[in-house]
């Protein structure tokens, strides 16, 4: 499955399908998504309209480290196998991961002030999602200081696993402090403990999400191979005009 | 072995003679202790209670100033190369290579957190702990400073670049190590604990992170 797809052609003709596909499911998602959360869903008993700011934050952090995984997971298909599709799909992956991390940064602590009295307070999870955020921003730069394309793919690669052994440490250490932020409410063993009502529009968004970064990162590998193809056209034209 | 202790005796040697051994990262972390309470105050509770965090953090800047250096100039003139060619596996290398340096020009930074401790206030038994803790956290640090020096090893103006890989990675064992000489201030019975989980991170670091410089390397070569 993975060496099919490594072929640049199969790839792109996946991609044709992938990003009509992805773009129309997060219309649908995302509308529906929006709609229920600021429109069709009752206010909290305790939050009140504030908890609308969920539906924004919770589906970013979610899709901040889901993409750092699939992010670390093209790392290492790419380290492996060498597939170049890998390398350009975690290229792709980093800014958006980044933006989706800061997304939830921000909303987290728009949500904060009315709920905790507070803008940021350095609990377990928020200290370790601004951490991500650091390993996003330093993957970018080590990526961007590389000219050398092959260079920046392999040590971008192995920066990205290192993260996540870094991470789940990270994770792990910083909760030695007390911790403010919720416990995890959606994922448990004895089933969610969030009201239907909620639960729904949260669902719809965060599926929304993962379908519109799925839309992006289809649409940048897409327009990456078609920029890669003509700085080749260009050279090739350029190399015959001296000839 | 012998290949490694070689090495080893190489890279001490060069930091001794060429590099100012210890002085440049001593003075750092000694400049850098002696304008935080210019920046905090003087009030003497204050200094006392913020002594571990500052102290650590200032231990891991200096470690972090050096670390340009530790693969930027082997990468340059070619030494790297001729280490991937040796049949000696190039983690052990690494390893070798990157606490040799670390030998030559970190040991002061323990012996001045101590005095450091004893300047901002805390009480003796709490400084040496936290002298003990930055000791334990100095193979992490320069291990995963090397990681990120041989990532970015060659790159102008690769300093700022490092830090920004290797802060993330420098958490947990920031964490630890001043966390020893809070409690130890505290007064509570996990400074112990605290302790020892600097000393975890360290081992697990040294046990690990090798492979990672060695990959590092090899994909900084081609």
């Amino acid at each position: 499955m993975l060496s099919y797809f490594a072929n640049p052609q199969r790839f792109d003709r996946l991609a044709r399908i992938a990003i009509p596909v992805f773009g129309v499911l997060t219309l649908i998602l995302l509308g529906a998504g929006v709609y229920m959360s600021f429109f069709a869903s009752p206010p909290d008993y305790q939050q009140g309209d504030t908890v609308r700011i969920m539906y924004v934050h919770v589906p970013a952090a979610y899709m901040a480290s889901a993409l750092y995984a699939g992010l670390a997971g093209a790392s290492f298909v790419y380290f492996v196998w060498r597939h170049a599709i890998a390398d350009a799909a975690a290229a792709v992956i980093a800014p958006i991961g980044a933006v989706f991390t800061a997304l939830a940064l921000v909303t987290g602590s728009i949500w904060g002030k009315p709920m905790w009295g507070t803008w940021w307070e350095w609990d377990a999870r928020m200290t370790s999602v601004l951490v991500l955020f650091l390993v996003y921003l330093g993957y970018m730069a080590l990526r961007a200081a590389l000219e050398d394309a092959q260079q920046a793919a392999r040590a971008g690669a192995i920066l990205a696993m290192a993260g996540v052994i870094n991470l789940v440490i990270v994770k792990y250490s910083v909760e030695w402090w007390s911790s403010l932020h919720q416990p995890a409410s959606v994922f448990r063993a004895d089933g969610p403990t969030i009201d239907p009502s909620q639960l729904w529009p949260l669902g719809l968004m965060a599926l929304g999400y993962t379908t519109l970064a799925g839309w992006l990162v289809f649409y940048r590998l897409r327009s990456r191979a078609i920029e890669r193809r003509a700085d080749a056209l260009q050279r090739r034209n350029e190399e015959r005009g001296r000839a | 072995m012998r290949v490694y202790s070689a090495i080893f005796a190489r890279e001490a040697r060069l930091a001794w003679a060429g590099g100012g051994g210890a002085a440049g990262p001593a003075a750092f972390f000694l400049a850098a202790i002696t304008l935080a309470p210019l920046a905090i105050g003087p009030s003497g509770d204050l200094l006392a209670a913020v002594a571990p965090g500052i102290l650590a953090f200032a231990a891991l800047l200096s470690v972090l100033q050096s670390a340009e250096r530790l693969f930027g100039d082997d990468f340059s003139d070619g030494t790297l190369d001729l280490y991937a060619l040796t049949p000696v596996s190039l983690a052990g290398l690494s390893l070798a290579k990157v606490m040799g340096q670390a030998s030559a020009t970190l040991w002061p930074l323990p012996l001045i957190g101590i005095v450091g401790g004893l300047m901002y206030g805390l009480p003796p038994g709490a400084s040496l702990v936290l002298g003990a803790a930055l000791l334990a956290a100095i193979p992490a640090l320069a291990l995963t400073a090397g990681f990120a020096g041989a990532l970015a090893a060659g790159i102008k103006r690769g300093g700022l670049l490092i830090a920004l890989i290797a802060t993330p990675m420098m958490v947990p064992v920031l964490i630890f190590a001043a966390g020893a000489g809070r409690s130890a201030f505290d007064g509570d019975e996990r400074a112990v604990a605290n302790l020892l989980l600097t000393l975890a991170i360290s081992l697990g670091t040294t046990a690990l992170m090798p492979f990672g410089i060695a990959a590092a390397v090899r994909g900084r070569l081609g």
